[in-house]
């Protein structure tokens, strides 16, 4: 997988790893004032300026990784955060005149701006960033493609214009507008954004001796490759210290079915509705359009339900979900929601807090499953949609539904607009902030494209049992499914 | 009215849990889901004195022997 980031992948890795590390062994407290000297031992800085300003970002990069804001003393309450000593401060001036200049007679770019902003240099043309307006004119205007429009790139990328910058042009996220979908840590070549993370939370909570259960998101099959299955995942965590694992989908399962009775209600009513179990999309909702909340599904996400049935097995258990995804941190946060998850983490914080006790992902055959194949599908954009029209099948229910399936942040964006004005061609609206779906997380380990061909053949190893049929051979049909 | 509760480790393991399940029932009993708001807080570091609840950004040390009495006097009180 080609990223922007792919060192700072490594570096961040690093730092999980060690402080895992000192969370299995009890010696955080000790000595997580060691870790930026033993990572960046001198004397020559090999990324930054300097050893020190490089000593720094460790010491941000480890409170992030305890769960903690990067700078002491100012603390908020974002799970995607800056990491201030990190951020390269990238110009702002967006459309710059390159050498492809040839101060050509036709001044394209010239007769374009409506502002005056460009003026003609002693080598090339010259725009005035007090006077521009970036509306993009002259770049269009112009026949040797001379004129680049630079952006940030974690502002290029926010799909809810949340990036701002201070006084410094140090990036800082609008905490009102982000809805943590975590698309801009990603994006920066520099690593300057990251996540708070429960990792050391979920290792003091098996060094408690608490009863911590794994649950694995449906986007995982596939990730690690043809021979990583869901049984793979549930060894390695066991030996980790989970008591047990098991897979959203089966959470898939339980959504489509309480969904499809939602959606089958409102469409005789003639209401349109909306998914709600990707955390991104039920913030972006929360956040920008309020006035749908009347529209958004009131069945918990997959992850809500595992969790709510294994606290009816064992109110004490301690539910920590796994996957490609940042928002799904926030979700945890939401304790207006009874028996929701306790803790999210990422496959690279995962992967970090085995390797750190010296355990990895092998090899195993795919025997294990608890979820229909629909709600294996649930991570891939579409499948949400596919599982409520096989629930509608399943009841003998005769609906077929217009689904605008909104594949990405920008078409989730365009459909609520749409709805918003009363405009909306779809009886329903099946949101997925990550385009492809959760399998095109933030957090993923590879792209879509690249683990199909492994997904398909390991879901394609499952058996044919039906959602509903599932749902009641394990006795799960009466499992309380509304938010509140 | 914004109330956070952390669910940091060491919160956990001195009652948040039980502390969230009291304040869910709490807000049901009183109906006031639509005022107040309960969310999760990642550990602020400030694990020392008991379970830490904030309320529009002012932090209390809880217990679950003291969430109702807080509960009606903090939340009830503010609304």
């Amino acid at each position: 997988m080609v990223t922007n980031d792919a060192t700072i992948l490594q570096v961040k890795h690093e730092v999980l790893y060690e402080v895992a590390k000192l969370a299995w062994e009890g010696e955080l407290d000790e000595k997580r004032h060691e870790l930026p000297y033993k990572m960046i031992p001198g004397p020559q800085a090999e990324w930054r300026c300097c050893i020190y300003k490089e000593r720094e970002i460790i010491h941000q990069r480890v409170r992030l990784a305890e769960g903690l804001c990067p700078t002491s003393g100012k603390d908020t309450r974002n799970v995607v955060q800056v990491i201030g000593a990190a951020c390269e401060e990238c110009p702002i001036a967006s459309y710059t005149v390159t050498d492809n200049c040839r101060k050509c007679m036709g001044k394209a770019c010239q007769n374009s701006c409506k502002f005056g902003a460009i003026t003609m240099g002693e080598n090339r043309a010259h725009i005035d960033p007090n006077k521009c307006k970036e509306c993009g004119m002259c770049a269009n205007a112009c026949p040797y493609n001379a004129i680049a429009h630079l952006e940030r790139p974690c502002k290029k990328v926010c799909p809810v214009d949340a990036i701002t910058y201070d006084e410094y042009g140090i990036c800082v996220i609008d905490e009102e507008k982000c809805i943590q979908c975590g698309a801009c840590i990603h994006s920066c070549p520099f690593g300057a954004i990251g996540t708070k993370t429960f990792m050391v939370d979920v290792i003091k909570m098996i060094l408690a001796g608490k009863r911590v259960v794994a649950m694995v998101a449906p986007a995982t099959e596939g990730q690690f490759g043809p021979d990583i299955t869901m049984a793979s995942w549930r060894t390695a965590l066991k030996k980790v210290g989970f008591a047990d694992m098991i897979e959203v989908g089966l959470g898939g399962d339980l959504t489509a079915a309480a969904e499809a009775a939602e959606w089958a209600e409102a469409y005789k009513e003639g209401k349109k509705m909306t998914t709600s179990c990707c955390p991104a999309f039920v913030n972006m909702i929360k956040q920008h359009f309020p006035q749908l909340l009347d529209n958004m599904s009131t069945t918990v996400s997959p992850m809500c339900a595992i969790s709510r049935m294994l606290k009816e097995q064992d109110p004490e258990t301690v539910t920590v979900f796994i996957g490609p995804c940042i928002a799904k941190k926030s979700e945890t946060l939401d304790l207006n929601i009874q028996g929701n998850a306790d803790y999210a983490m990422t496959f690279g914080e995962i992967r970090a807090m085995m390797r750190a006790r010296g355990v990895e992902l092998e090899p195993e055959e795919n025997t294990y499953q608890d979820s229909s194949v629909f709600g294996k599908r649930f991570g891939n954009s579409g499948g949400v949609t596919a599982a409520v029209v096989e629930c509608f099948k399943e009841m003998n229910e005769n609906i077929e539904p217009n689904v605008m399936k909104c594949n990405g942040a920008a078409e989730c964006k365009k459909a609520l607009l749409l709805m918003k004005v009363g405009k909306l061609p779809a009886d329903f609206v099946e949101g997925m902030v990550c385009v492809g779906g959760c399998v095109g997380g933030p957090s993923k380990h590879k792209t879509e494209m690249e683990a199909k061909k492994a997904r398909d053949l390991l879901i394609g190893q499952a058996d044919n049992r039906e959602v509903h049929a599932n749902l009641k051979e394990k006795g799960l049909e009466d499992l309380a499914m509304h938010r509140h | 009215m914004r109330v956070q509760i952390c669910i940091g480790s060491a919160c956990h393991l001195k009652g948040s849990r039980e502390i969230i399940q009291q304040m869910q029932a709490l807000v049901k009993e009183h109906g006031v889901s639509d005022k107040v708001d309960l969310n999760g807080a990642f550990c602020s570091g400030n694990c020392v004195n008991g379970v830490c609840v904030t309320v529009d950004g002012q932090l209390y040390s809880l217990s679950p022997e003291t969430t109702k009495e807080f509960f009606e006097k903090e939340i009830l009180g503010r609304l």
